[in-house]
């Protein structure tokens, strides 16, 4: 039996592997058991999940030596798996975001209005910038009150996801 | 069917829609041209059309909603007529107006239904005339937000501000204060100019908590309407459609036949020609509202197709190039249960913001019963300037309990590997409580939100334990090699188109 640490970008989870046959893992994650059967360990392994009755298929690999990205219900995970002792693991806390001024693209698109000036005050809350993205206009909203100390984008500039287009101090 | 003569159709739309029509035209010998942008290339639908014609350009505004562009790739391409699917240049006026002068067949409503349709105000103005209940709201076009005010404060918050030419659920906010009026006011005309083109906008009083059912027509010049059966809409995300059932659990059969009764007399009095929708808001007392026709082909036509066994496709240019269906009302019998699921490139971790990439592995679940409408494939990149929608699921059953039960295995069986998408958010509706009961109305999402993250919970539990099981059996490869092999085996199909 195995002992892991297993972190996204804001949990933890103790998980814990004991191989039943060959290729079938008995795995406890918060009080709950799964049974992981792998299929397959080609370029990707595949998996069959069961759990309290329902079977679910899902992909695995591993891109660095530990780090893990699973497909699973139609969702993308990726998790930094250690190995180690249960009573080491403690929770870590998440970095939290809200103390940086930058303001991000939450998704790739095009900017089709700015709505606030260099210099201006806002709130929390204020819609700052208007990004269209699948036909659907995204207000971009302030998560923090301050002064905007730049704006990095013109309008209809395209973003990529994760391109700077305001800071706020 | 058998067409006396032989015809060539422009295909001018994308994605699945796409890929559905040209189905039925393969069906049927029709030769097919598709128009496609150049963030399109790739898609299977190009694949499948006889004929590609490249749209330059990869902006909705420079390619599928420039009417000139298409009218010249039909000419050019020498077809027929048009299909134009849903959504882009389906409801444009002057895009039926474009082919009718350029003598191609527009496979879409006639003429004078289309002017008196022509958007969702004079829809509402027609349906008033033919003697159809409306909404409490505007009687014209808003002259500004102040006017959006004035009619509020007369009918009462909150309020539902829609732009006149907005569709699938686009172009549309709740307004519950005078401040929201004028800001949304603002925001929803943008939003419809950059969409659709044209910014006239309406007030209506929004209703506590109605259920959304359509009922599907089917019409030929001369006034003879054939009607298809309802669809259950109710669960929508701000206005736009996220499953849809037929039959509906929510009304009865008096109710049904009032809105079968009321949805014969619109396209009758409309003049209404091939396959049209006329949407309702019905409330718990039992009052019925219009509100608003869909003069295309829409999204969820496949849980109609699954109960009636009728390929409304192959109805729609029946009646386009040969003036009349192929059925009758009494060869239309509604058997069994179908549900459908969009499936949208979007996170419901992070809002449900859109989740464009690459799909690096997809496999379509299958079995009695299960239909699927995609133009996925593994490999394939979801592009960002379209909508979201990537995959239709759809579950046939003999009663409703069935076709939830099958739904629920085929949503464990689907696969699309690289991207977030809305598949747990299916999950969750098809194990909660109330939408089994089928005790639900538009209301429905709002209440949701405890059980969904109940699932994604869940979902990253079952993540967790086998990241952990993954880590003890080997697996050397990296994901960049992953996918690199993936797009050579791709490649390799592409060879052989």
């Amino acid at each position: 039996m195995r002992t892991y640490k297993v972190e996204s970008r804001e949990k933890t989870f103790a998980v814990t592997v004991e191989p039943k046959h060959r290729r079938h893992y008995r795995v406890r994650v918060k009080d709950e058991i799964l049974e992981c059967v792998c299929e397959s360990s080609d370029d990707i392994s595949t998996w069959t999940i069961r759990r309290e009755g329902t079977r679910t298929h899902a992909r695995a690999w591993s891109p660095s030596s530990n780090r893990v990205e699973i497909s699973i219900g139609g969702l993308p995970f990726v998790f930094t798996v250690t190995p180690m002792r249960i009573e080491d693991i403690k929770a870590v806390q998440p970095v939290s975001a809200e103390g940086l001024g930058g303001i991000h693209a939450i998704m790739p698109g095009r900017i089709t209005s700015i709505l606030v000036g260099l210099g201006e005050e806002v709130l929390e809350g204020t819609p700052l910038i208007i990004l269209e993205a699948m036909k659907m206009q995204n207000e971009i909203v302030s998560h923090k009150s301050g002064r905007v100390i730049s704006v990095k984008v013109r309008e209809g500039d395209t973003v990529k996801k994760g391109d700077l287009l305001v800071q706020i101090r | 069917m058998v067409f006396a003569l032989s015809i060539k159709l422009l295909v001018a739309n994308r994605g699945e829609i796409a890929l559905r029509i040209i189905r039925t035209c393969r069906k049927l010998g029709i030769t097919t041209a598709l128009t496609c942008s150049d963030a399109d290339q790739n898609s299977l639908p190009v694949r499948y059309a006889d004929e590609t014609i490249p749209l330059s350009g990869v902006m909705p505004s420079e390619t599928y909603l420039n009417v000139d562009k298409i009218i010249d790739s039909a000419k050019e391409s020498q077809c027929d007529g048009i299909h134009p699917g849903y959504g882009f240049l389906s409801e444009d006026a002057s895009f039926a107006k474009a082919c009718e002068e350029n003598g191609l067949v527009f496979v879409g409503p006639s003429r004078q239904s289309i002017e008196r349709l022509e958007n969702k105000l004079t829809a509402r103005e027609t349906m008033q005339e033919a003697g159809i209940p409306i909404i409490p709201g505007s009687d014209g076009p808003l002259k500004g937000d102040d006017d959006a005010v004035e009619i509020a404060s007369k009918i009462g918050f909150p309020v539902i501000l829609k732009a006149a030419y907005g569709g699938g659920g686009r172009g549309m906010r709740i307004a519950r204060t005078e401040e929201e009026i004028r800001r949304f006011y603002r925001l929803t005309r943008m939003e419809a100019l950059s969409s659709f083109g044209k910014g006239e906008m309406y007030v209506e009083k929004q209703l506590a908590s109605p259920r959304h059912i359509e009922i599907q027509g089917l019409a030929e010049k001369g006034g003879r309407v054939v009607i298809l059966g309802e669809r259950e809409c109710s669960i929508q995300r701000r206005h736009q459609k996220l499953l849809e059932e037929a039959p509906s659990i929510g009304i009865s059969d008096a109710m049904r036949s009032d809105l079968c009764e009321a949805t014969k007399k619109g396209l009758i009095f409309s003049e209404y020609t091939n396959a049209g929708t006329v949407e309702f808001l019905v409330e718990k007392s039992g009052k019925f509202y219009f509100l608003e026709v869909n003069k295309r082909v829409q999204v969820e036509h496949l849980v109609t197709e699954l109960t009636t066994g009728i390929d409304i496709i192959e109805e729609q240019l029946a009646i386009a190039f040969e003036s009349h269906m192929n059925l009758s009302q009494n060869e239309v019998k509604v058997r069994g249960w179908a549900i459908n699921c969009r499936i949208n490139a979007e996170d419901p971790r992070k809002d449900f913001t859109p989740s464009p990439g690459q799909v690096i592995h997809y496999h379509a679940p299958a079995g009695p019963g299960i239909r699927v409408d995609s133009a996925l494939y593994s490999g394939y990149t979801v592009p960002e300037y379209y909508d979201s929608l990537i995959v239709k699921l759809a579950a046939y059953g003999r009663s409703r309990k069935d076709s939830i039960r099958r739904m629920r295995g085929a949503l464990n069986e689907l696969e699309i590997i690289g991207i977030p998408t809305t598949i747990p958010l299916h999950q969750a509706i098809m194990t909660e409580e109330q939408f089994n009961a089928g005790d639900f109305d538009t209301t429905y999402l709002d209440h949701l939100e405890p059980k969904l993250y109940q699932t994604l919970a869940r979902l990253e539990e079952s993540a967790a334990a086998l990241a952990a099981a993954s880590r003890t059996v080997n697996m050397p490869l990296r994901k960049a090699q992953m996918r690199k092999s993936n797009w050579r085996h791709f490649a390799m199909h592409r060879q052989e188109w």
